[in-house]
């Protein structure tokens, strides 16, 4: 606990416009330790700091100093220049950066036409096969998997990817989610869970598109 | 022998193997039958040889040794105006339906191998049909003799030269396209028959994962899946495919679209096949064989022809996420880029293009860099974008990188931008990288813009990165002036754009660092390229003046070679262009530090 450095002045003199910023700096400077100083942007040339922080700020990190006692030497010696970690493109930022984004409603309505057995609900990863047809608000079919005759649905094969793992416009894998074996449904999908703004260019899917299907789902594994 | 000579004796043999039942001919007889037989044919008697070929009596001599005239015959149907070629015809057909079919398919065969291409695409369009029928009649024996059938005639129409331009698309005057017409047709009952198989093994459901649903490998599938994928390699990897609304009517487009149904009717899943990359299929014994069965490349084919050609699109689900159809196709540009081939190239571009549009602005995530070929798919772009000869691909190539750049959402922009810089090694592209940040910072700053990337604490590793001399004041000023400039560019547009008093992007405080690191050297690297080219300047004037044998000031390889000495003129030239350049670095350095010193002293 040696050699603590002692304040210099009382709160009255750091107040006063006879002490000049660039000693109160000067002072902070010699005595913190580097992550002080860095936390509170007092690192670097004393001319330039004295620019950009204002009095207050200085008498608070004074006073902060005093109160956290980090001081020079309190701390493991750091690195002054932060490498760049050029090629470690998984490095986390130190700080919690963004706030839980509220995203409001679900985007997708979902309407059961069959009820399905109500056991076997699909979980994240399972492999789900489906008929579906899907539809514009317009009513214009865009795009189905149901041949049109019965004999020809023998030979054709229903949808069939793992579910819950982003390879499906979200309206589908989180309306899937909600639904169980055998169960028909209509699914209505807001652009934001579909294809949004840009629609599927080249493609009867026009750009903001709310997309209608309607989806039976035949298996679960 | 004779013409007259081969008929008696081909009338002799005949006679004689009326007699003995079909396993007692010799060898010699069937050598001479077929010695006699062919030279009548040459000989133009080929109405004798139908007459003997057509009689009752002869049916067995026929079954037994007629597909050995098949090489005469060829010749003359080939020919076309030979005034034999009715009766010809006439015996070719009747062999057709007479002899064994194995022989018979080994006796056609033979003549599709040809060296010039005229006569390929001449055997193909002739073959093909009484190839069709023999196979035919092999019943349900027929799966390995298609395959070589298919393959041997892709190997032939590989010979072909290919049509590079719309014009030559449609002129087709070496046939490739009629060659690819006929190939559709000649496949198509055999598509169909496999069609009827997989309808009756249709009882297990066959995913997208791609698990194989049926245990008995069917033999016909396992032959026309390869003659598929390797049509997927070639011809139509290497032709470029033009849109209806470029070229109505093409017979390339119509093969290819061909090719995607036709992997449909043997119970192949396009998206299954198109998003192989990412599934985990499971790992069947060898297998390597997975790798055989579908080769990369042919994917990559596949993929091009369905998201930029969009063929078949009305039958390929829309519902897949444009993030995750993107992943797939990364592996498959990957792929496409790392070739030389322009025509590879050019569909990597294409490819990447189309996934990226489909994505919004600001979207993708960082995470999705740990995916390796977000990565490596960049850098095979830097390559294309320095490298490749043709002028269009590395202006596109461009293009699509700044493409890619805008897709990413802020940390993802943050994070790309800075591993590129590490690693592209190319001062054009560490410029624009360089330019691309300072856009970043510009719309940061902004009001409402603010994120902790482009700003603040992050920002200052990368700009350490940025304002950095790779070796110090010795750096070659000419050969880094992309990347200098534009850190010069960005400092200016710091020094002016953030206030002091505010900092927001903490370039005030770390201007001495950049003053000691960058300026400093720099303006000492200015000064000291500038003393040596004048003194070069001088003393190549001196040396023009004297009329002295020129000494190379400057002398430049290529590829090990090197080009003759510039004259005296282009040096000079040179040098002058040099100085001029660094006296334009110096300005900005000038500019630079009285905006610093003016800003400093409000």
């Amino acid at each position: 606990m040696a050699d603590e450095p002692t304040r210099e002045w009382s709160d009255d003199q750091l107040k006063s416009d006879d002490l000049p910023k660039k000693d109160i700096i000067k002072f902070i400077q010699d005595n913190a330790a580097h992550s002080f100083l860095n936390e509170h942007k007092l690192l670097g040339n004393i001319k330039n700091v004295a620019k950009t922080a204002k009095k207050e700020q200085l008498i608070i990190a004074y006073n902060q100093l005093f109160l956290s006692k980090r001081f020079k030497g309190t701390e493991p010696v750091e690195e002054v220049t932060e490498k760049v970690k050029a090629v470690k493109i998984d490095e986390k930022p130190k700080e919690v950066k963004t706030e839980v984004v509220d995203e409001g409603p679900p985007k997708f309505f979902k309407s059961v036409l069959k009820k399905g057995d109500k056991e076997n609900f699909p979980k994240k990863g399972d492999t789900v096969g489906c008929w579906y047809t899907g539809s514009l608000e317009d009513g214009t079919v865009f795009d189905t998997n149901i041949p049109t005759t019965a004999r020809k649905k023998k030979q054709t094969k229903p949808l069939s990817f793992k579910v819950g793992l982003g390879r499906v416009i979200r309206g589908w894998d989180e309306a899937l989610l909600t639904m169980s074996k055998g169960e028909t449904a209509r699914v209505e999908i807001e652009p934001e869970w579909a294809y949004g703004r840009k629609g599927l260019p080249d493609s009867k899917i026009p750009p903001n598109a709310k997309l209608i299907f309607e989806v039976e789902l035949v298996s679960v594994d | 022998m004779t013409a007259g000579m081969a008929l008696e004796q081909l009338s002799d043999v005949v006679q004689k193997c009326q007699a003995l039942p079909d396993d007692n001919y010799t060898t010699e007889d069937h050598d001479v039958f077929t010695i006699a037989g062919r030279t009548c044919i040459e000989e133009g008697h080929s109405a004798q040889v139908l007459s003997i070929v057509l009689d009752e009596k002869n049916q067995d001599i026929v079954r037994s040794m007629g597909w050995n005239l098949l090489p005469p015959l060829i010749q003359v149907l080939l020919k076309k105006e030979d005034k034999n070629l009715p009766q010809c015809l006439a015996i070719l057909n009747h062999l057709l339906q007479t002899c064994r079919p194995k022989e018979l398919l080994i006796g056609l065969l033979e003549q599709l191998e040809h060296d010039d291409p005229n006569t390929i695409a001449e055997s193909i369009h002739l073959l093909l049909n009484p190839l069709q029928k023999v196979l035919l009649c092999l019943g349900s024996r027929k799966a390995s003799s298609l395959g070589m059938t298919l393959s041997s005639v892709l190997d032939q129409v590989a010979k072909l030269p290919l049509p590079h331009t719309k014009e030559q698309e449609e002129d087709d005057v070496f046939l490739l396209c009629r060659c690819c017409t006929d190939l559709t047709d000649f496949v198509r009952p055999f598509v169909h028959e496999a069609r009827l198989n997989t309808l009756n093994c249709n009882e297990n459901t066959e995913n997208m994962e791609g698990e194989p649903g049926k245990g008995k490998e069917d033999e016909l599938q396992t032959e026309l899946l390869k003659f598929c994928m390797k049509s997927l390699n070639h011809p139509l990897l290497e032709v470029q495919l033009r849109d209806p609304d470029t070229l109505a009517v093409s017979p390339l487009r119509n093969f290819a679209t061909e090719i995607l149904k036709s992997l449909g009717a043997i119970g192949e899943s396009l998206p299954a096949l198109v998003f192989q990359p990412l599934l985990k299929r499971k790992q069947v014994p060898g297998f390597l064989e997975e790798e055989v069965r579908y080769p990369k490349e042919s994917l990559a084919s596949l993929a091009h022809l369905v998201f930029v050609h969009h063929l078949t699109a009305d039958t390929f689900p829309s519902v897949f996420s444009p993030v995750f159809i993107l992943r797939s196709n990364m592996e498959h540009i990957n792929l496409l880029l790392s070739k030389t081939d322009e025509s590879r190239i050019q569909k990597g571009l294409e490819l990447y293009e189309k996934s990226l549009v489909r994505v919004e602005n600001n979207s993708l995530p960082a995470d999705l860099l740990e995916i390796k070929t977000l990565l490596t798919v960049p850098q095979n772009l830097v390559k294309v974008m320095t490298m490749c000869p043709q002028h269009d691909l590395r202006t596109r190539g461009l293009k699509i990188f700044q493409l890619s750049i805008d897709k990413f959402d802020t940390e993802a922009k943050y994070n790309f931008l800075q591993y590129m810089l590490n690693v592209s090694h190319h001062s054009g592209v560490e410029g624009y990288i360089i330019k691309n940040i300072k856009n970043q910072i510009d719309h940061a700053l902004q009001p409402g813009n603010s994120n902790i990337w482009f700003e603040g604490v992050h920002l200052l590793p990368l700009l350490r990165k940025v304002f950095s001399l790779p070796d110090g004041p010795e750096t070659d000023l000419l050969q880094y002036l992309d990347r200098i400039m534009e850190s010069l560019n960005l400092l200016r547009y710091l020094i002016i754009r953030d206030k002091v008093t505010e900092n927001q992007t903490g370039i005030w405080t770390e201007l001495y660092k950049i003053e000691d690191k960058f300026i400093k050297p720099l303006r000492v690297g200015v000064n000291m390229s500038r003393a040596h080219y004048e003194r070069e300047l001088h003393n190549t004037m001196e040396i023009k003046k004297n009329k002295v044998k020129e000494n190379s000031v400057l002398s430049v390889s290529v590829g090990g070679e090197e080009l003759p000495n510039m004259t005296s003129e282009s040096q000079i030239e040179a040098l002058h262009s040099a100085l001029h350049t660094f006296d334009m670095i110096e300005s900005v350095l000038v500019r630079v530090e009285e905006l610093a010193e003016v800003k400093e002293t409000l």
